[in-house]
């Protein structure tokens, strides 16, 4: 099954993506947006006009960078820790802690007050992320010193969150939602956040020799092994990173409104896996995590504005669109190559 | 064979014995346990921590010693947590150490069986397709889809059928069936795509998850929504269509009965998995694919019908909570699917370790709401033990450095490498599914020289 | 002038065994040094405490007259030792250049990026002066067996190693590329390198090696210069005993056609063609062997025939019926009994005891199945009684499989295989990994199978094996029969040529024997076809076959006697 969009020369892109898949995902995106604006462009006053409105207004562009930020910085951090040979499906659980701990931080400091200069926001943020990546070191040392099996640890770090999270904040607060900081971190610093990740992310897996260890300790960790370079040092830095990413994400997620809400799913609802699957889908390449990630979170986005404009879309069936999505992507063309040795604990002879 | 014949066994017997005999079985019996009292220790620090911080006007309860004061009383909530499930049999504080007026069929020790029984079926259906080799994360989604089925077959039928106790029996048989029909239908997609696409089953489940919450919310929503309710839900089937709680109260939403369907499952998984060519299959796809399909194992089948039993398992579970919890589907389906991972894998996937399992889980979940009533302390704090305990029994190896670190000398299986080539296949972790199994054993395999 | 390395007095202990006792080893600069032993002999492992991946658990490694301690690999390369590994160390999806510099990548920009034009040009460089032909872009995944392996001694000689170790370093080549090895070897040794290589093959060790030290049981049992010994020396002082070099075999007519294989066409895991038109027919009471370097489409023709893989084309005859779209199932229950080459993988299901592992493949059938259910009693009477006509030990069938040893593992597989009363064996490497008392065991029991009237295909890359107990031996090469030829005649050099690719001139040899098969194959079609529209006897065992009737077969029922 050749797909014809990988065959599309695009200058840049080319460079930065070897991957005919990712490639023709992101010249796919590129391609029905542009189409989209132009039919809106040349129609303005059908459906097409409306959606066109919708998809390129301001105000579906700064949800879609809010709702975007914790998919694609949670993906990213899974890209690490699954290109070093540990599969962390506790996203999720990374992305519910960090958005509780900076909620929770910013408050005790009072929104107002500063430490050392810094405002109580950005400690919160910084908290946000320190909780995530102990989160994550817990994970690595049960599964790299314990050899426990990564989806099953993974499940717990989640589970644990998902209770600790509400737990603490019912003791603090007296509820599972915290009440609202009254501040709020702006859309732009999560999108200029999210761009600055996937670059650098995609500039460590590929152009440093920590990107290739990271690589070497996934595909055949034996081989970085005898070359005298230690994969469990790798592969707590890849999960580590898994952390402090998803950290951002969850900060940024929570801090955006300013608030964590901890009922049910919690305000994370499922992002965690979404990222899973926004990094299957882009194939390990970050540039391809991003395109899936701002697709995911821009659906959702618009269906949102849809529904205010009053067009009855249901909208749990747009919210089931990417699980769909990513379950017939899976069947049918996304044969996603995982690292040969992820999943798989490794032990240094003697 | 002479040599073995002396003082052995019947080897039925020996069969079923086994298993507990088994080092390994034994192994896990013990970390499953430890792994809980684990969990409860790391509890009780959490309960403390977050009882310093907590901001309370009297001290629940005051540390000895040091004199610091908590919030919360770490001793009170577990014994509040495990008393209170089973309806306060022991009298705590008043003079004698039994309660003379606690009979077993209070509200507390019915709401702990009710989670007890469902949580046998969806343990079970994890178990069964963890036994397969496969990681059935969905069987919250065939819980939803199998519940929903069961609802409105039994709304559908129920008119046609004179009301009373011969029509309840068949509309409870139906109703289970349609909703084993529904979860085995749901558990069959990943089953399916997984054999002949190569669709990792730990994503597609996930995402079924997803998409069979958000559709049967919209169909219930838009569709089947009971006039003038206020939360989205179908009607109620009749009372005589439901489980009948005998001896328990009925708002313990608990009957017997159901249990000891749970139970028959569970005897019949057990003799289904262990003992039958069936069970031999799956087994062995489970813990090694390759030779499985050596010995004549369809692999691709095998997978399917496992997924699909699972599925089914996970159908009746939805069923029993439709039909015995509820009375109807509700919008807030429980996650008695997640805690059908946690209990399985508490349960070493067995079916027999699944009752013990489910027990503990059901006063888990009804001593959580004795918390709420009686102590200060978040109900959620449960919630954390579970991931807890999940965390804990995945990591076999910290429990092995205990035991050996104590000088409990427990080496490693097969001690001295007999072999002279490693084999990369038989790691046994169950959860490996993520490995392209074929292709990797043939790698090993030409590799092997 | 000080050795190269000195192993001095080395003893490395596991938990229960004794891996190396006391070795004593010198081997000087420049030379080719072959470490020499049967699989255990503790070859590797010696190799693995000069890497630093194991520390002695007594005696020091000497490197240039220095005591050293290594306690890392990391150590040993920063001493000048380098290994290649049998299983090559290489990143699959990585390039040539990638994996040479992986882990000592040159940087630039602060060390924030790895300077890929230094590193290119230092693989370059490398390459060319020790005359390796080598495409620094190309990946590991593309790229042949033997350029793989040029890539491990780049990696090795990229880290500065002085001293090169190789583990079993022919043993996925083809006769050619080993070749072109040794010339590597004499390239780097005249640069003044050192090479100990580990290897079980005599002829190897003699052609390639300047000295041979012969390990046993983890005990240096001499170290020898190699124009000073013979084949048979060193093969004794491997084994400990004179050793009979090849089993014997009467002569026994072939009794009917069993299985026919026709124009099969079979694709590996990746979908790269691996067998190439194979045909061949094998009758009862018949070995035929086939050699061929690992690789070249023995597992697949074997998958393919076992019903455990699907050809792409061409067809598979057994006992006068088709066995397309046949699953692996009904392949067992026609009687096909199979010796998988890896019996970690397939042969055995390692965390089951030999009770459940015995009724693998015939747990649907009686007596082990009944009623829907397992009959344990039955099943355990079945191990038991393999376990004792095999001598499987430790005796005790509720041991898991992983806990016995390699051999025994073995010969329970092969007890059960031969217990289903097959018509047909097909076994794979049979004796890989097993010891030389009970090898001799399986050889005998293959050969009674041969005289109680089965076909028997066996694969092995063992020469002497299959050179032994075959009655034809098929060659094959890049997934095609270069040759089938009379085992009893043909040289070792001819069947090494034919391992390569190449064809022989001499008609009287191969010719006749290829011809045979094929001419058998179509008149067995032809006939089949004719039979069936002529007298309805069905094809089944209609098989009138032309020159082996049934008088043949009290000849072969003869041989048991003999």
């Amino acid at each position: 099954m050749r797909n014809p969009l990988a065959d599309v020369p695009v200058p840049l892109l080319d460079d930065l993506i070897d991957d005919d898949y990712v490639r023709s995902l992101v010249v796919g995106v590129v391609g029905t947006l542009g189409t989209l604006g132009l039919l809106g462009l040349l129609f303005p006053d059908s459906v097409a006009g409306d959606l066109a409105g919708i998809v390129f207004s301001a105000g579906t562009a700064e949800s879609t960078a809010r709702l975007a930020a914790p998919i694609v910085l949670a993906g990213l951090g899974g890209i690490f820790a699954e290109k070093s040979g540990v599969i962390n499906i506790g996203l999720e659980g990374l992305l519910i802690i960090s958005a509780f701990a900076s909620v929770y931080i910013a408050s005790v400091i009072g929104i107002g007050n500063a430490v050392l200069g810094v405002p109580a926001i950005w400690i919160g943020f910084l908290a946000g992320i320190v909780a995530s990546t102990l989160l994550a070191g817990v994970f690595a040392v049960v599964c790299i010193e314990f050899k426990a099996d990564q989806i099953i640890a993974g499940l717990a770090v989640w589970l644990i969150a998902l209770g600790l999270a509400p737990f603490m904040s019912t003791v603090f607060f007296g509820g599972v939602n915290t009440p609202n900081l009254g501040a709020s971190v702006g859309w732009r610093y999560s999108a200029t956040m999210v761009v600055i990740a996937t670059a650098a992310s995609w500039w460590t897996l590929n152009r440093t020799a920590f990107g290739k260890h990271l690589r070497a300790s996934g595909e055949n960790p034996k081989a970085l092994d005898t070359v005298g370079v230690s994969v469990s040092r790798v592969r707590y830095a890849g999960v580590l990173l898994s952390g402090v990413l998803s950290g951002v994400g969850g900060s940024a997620l929570a801090l955006s409104i300013g608030q964590f809400v901890g009922s049910g799913e919690t305000m994370v609802q499922g992002k965690g896996f979404i990222a899973i699957v926004a990094y299957l889908f882009g194939n390990y390449n970050p540039l391809g995590t991003l395109g899936a990630g701002v697709l995911f979170a821009g659906l959702d986005a618009t269906q949102i504005r849809l529904q205010q404009l009053g067009y009855a879309v249901p909208d749990t069936l747009v919210q089931t669109i990417p699980y769909v999505v990513v379950i017939v992507v899976l069947a049918l063309v996304g044969r996603t190559r995982i690292p040969a040795a992820a999943g798989d604990h490794y032990e240094t002879e003697e | 064979m002479s040599r073995r014949d002396g003082g052995r066994l019947p080897t039925a017997a020996r069969r079923v014995i086994e298993p507990f005999v088994d080092r390994s079985v034994a192994e896990r019996i013990l970390i499953s346990v430890a792994a809980i009292l684990l969990s409860i220790a790391v509890g009780f620090a959490i309960v403390l921590v977050s009882g310093r911080i907590a901001e309370c006007s009297t001290a629940a309860w005051t540390m000895p010693v040091t004199g610091l004061g908590f919030c919360y009383d770490p001793f009170e909530v577990y014994a509040v947590l495990f008393n209170g499930a089973l309806g306060y049999p022991l009298a705590i504080g008043e003079p004698g150490l039994f309660n003379p007026s606690w009979t077993p069929f209070n509200l507390s020790f019915g709401l702990t069986l009710s989670e007890t029984t469902l949580l046998i079926f969806t343990g079970l259906s994890v178990a069964v397709a963890f036994r397969a080799g496969l990681f059935n994360i969905g069987t919250q989604g065939q819980l939803v889809v199998g519940a929903l089925a069961t609802a409105l077959t039994v709304l559908a039928l129920a008119p046609l059928l004179p009301p009373g106790p011969i029509s309840g029996i068949a509309l409870v048989v139906v109703g289970t069936l349609a909703g084993a029909v529904g979860g085995g239908l749901w558990g069959a997609i990943p089953g399916a795509l997984k054999a002949y696409a190569d669709a990792n089953e730990v994503i597609t489940t996930i995402m079924l998850n997803f998409v069979a919450a958000n559709v049967a919310y919209v169909l219930v929503l838009e569709v089947f929504r009971a006039e003038g309710s206020s939360v989205v839900a179908t009607r109620y089937v009749p009372e005589y269509a439901q489980f009948s709680p005998w001896l328990f109260p009925d708002s313990s939403d608990f009957a017997l009965l159901a249990l000891a369907v749970g139970v028959a499952f569970i005897g019949a998984l057990y003799y289904l998995v262990e003992h039958t060519p069936f069970g031999y299959d799956l087994r062995t796809s489970g813990v090694q694919a390759a030779a499985a399909e050596y010995g004549g194992v369809n692999a691709k089948l095998t997978t399917v019908r496992a997924m699909t039993l699972s599925g089914a398992l996970g159908g009746v579970g939805g069923a029993v909570w439709v039909l015995m919890s509820e009375g109807r589907w509700i919008e807030s389906v429980p996650d008695l699917g997640f805690d059908g991972i946690t209990v399985s894998i508490l349960a070493g996937n067995n079916p027999l370790g699944v009752l013990p399992a489910a027990f503990l889980f059901g006063v888990l979940k009804g001593g959580a709401l004795e918390i709420g009533f009686r102590t200060d302390v978040p109900t959620e704090l449960v919630g954390v033990l579970r991931g807890l305990i999940i965390l804990f029994v995945a990591m076999p190896e910290f429990f092995r450095m205990a035991g050996r670190y104590a000088g409990l000398g427990s080496s490693g299986p097969g001690g001295p490498e007999t072999t002279a080539d490693d084999s990369t296949g038989d790691d046994g972790s169950g959860g490996d599914g993520t490995t392209g199994d074929a292709g990797a054993a043939t790698r090993g395999g030409e590799a092997d020289a | 002038m000080n050795p190269a390395v000195h192993l001095d007095g080395i003893t490395k202990r596991f938990p229960g065994v004794v891996a190396n006792d006391d070795v004593d080893l010198a081997i000087e600069r420049g030379s080719v040094h072959a470490l020499l032993g049967e699989n255990g002999a503790g070859k590797t492992t010696l190799m693995n405490v000069l890497y630093g991946l194991y520390r002695p658990t007594e005696g020091t490694v000497v490197v240039e007259g220095e005591p050293r301690s290594f306690a890392s690999p990391r150590d040993a390369i920063d001493a000048g030792i380098g290994m290649i590994h049998q299983h090559f160390m290489l990143v699959d999806p990585m390039t040539v250049w990638e994996n040479v510099v992986l882990g000592n990548e040159p940087r630039t920009w602060g060390g924030l990026r790895v300077d890929e034009k230094a590193a290119r040009e230092a693989v370059i460089e490398l390459s060319e002066r020790y005359g390796f032909d080598v495409d620094p872009d190309a990946r590991i995944e593309d790229v042949s067996v033997g350029v793989q392996q040029r890539v491990e001694i780049l990696k090795a000689l990229y880290r500065g190693a002085e001293v090169l170790i190789m583990d079993e370093p022919t043993a996925v080549l083809t006769p050619q590329e080993v070749e072109e090895l040794y010339g590597v070897f004499e390239e780097l040794t005249e640069q003044g390198k050192t090479i100990i290589f580990i290897s079980h093959k005599l002829g190897e060790a003699l052609s390639a090696a300047d000295e041979i030290t012969v390990l046993r049981d983890g005990v240096n049992v001499g170290t020898v210069a190699s124009e000073d010994v013979t084949r048979e020396d060193l093969a004794e002082m491997m084994v400990g005993r004179e050793v009979l070099m090849e089993p014997a075999t009467t002569p026994q007519e072939p009794g009917d056609r069993v299985l026919g294989v026709t124009d099969l066409r079979v694709e590996d895991d990746r979908g790269v063609e691996a067998v190439s038109g194979v045909s061949f027919e094998l009758r009862a009471g018949e070995v035929l062997g086939i050699a061929g370097v690992d690789g070249n489409g023995q597992s697949q023709l074997v998958e393919a025939i076992t019903g455990m893989r699907e050809p792409e084309s061409g067809s598979v005859e057994y006992l006068g019926e088709p066995m397309a779209g046949a699953t692996r199932r009904e392949h067992i229950d026609r009687g096909m009994a199979f010796i998988p080459e890896d019996r970690h993988e397939k042969g055995l299901v390692m965390s089951y005891d030999l009770v459940q592992n015995g009724i693998l493949g015939s747990q649907h059938e009686p007596p082990f199945a009944a009623g829907g259910r397992i009959d344990w009693n039955a099943s355990t009477d079945h191990a038991e009684s393999v376990i004792e006509a095999y001598d499987v030990r430790p005796p005790n069938p509720d041991a898991d499989a992983e806990s016995f040893s390699g051999g025994n593992q073995q010969k329970f597989i092969v007890g059960r295989e031969f217990e289903r009363d097959p018509d047909l064996v097909v076994a794979t490497h049979p004796t890989r990994g097993v010891d030389i008392g009970s090898t001799e065991f399986l050889h005998d029991r293959l050969l009674e199978l041969r005289a109680e009237g089965k076909a028997i295909l066996l694969v092995s890359s063992k020469l002497d094996e299959v050179q032994g107990l075959s009655d034809r031996l098929a060659v094959i090469h890049e997934g095609a029969f270069t040759g089938v030829v009379d085992p009893a005649t043909v040289t070792e050099e001819e069947i090494g040529l034919l391992m390569a690719g190449e064809t022989l001139d001499d008609e009287s040899v191969s010719g006749a024997a290829i011809h045979d098969a094929v001419d058998d194959g179509l008149d067995g079609d032809g006939a089949g076809d004719g039979d069936g529209a002529g007298d309805g006897d069905g094809a089944g065992d209609g098989d009138a076959d032309d020159e082996s009737g049934p008088n043949r077969e009290p000849a072969a029922d003869g041989g048991v006697e003999a």
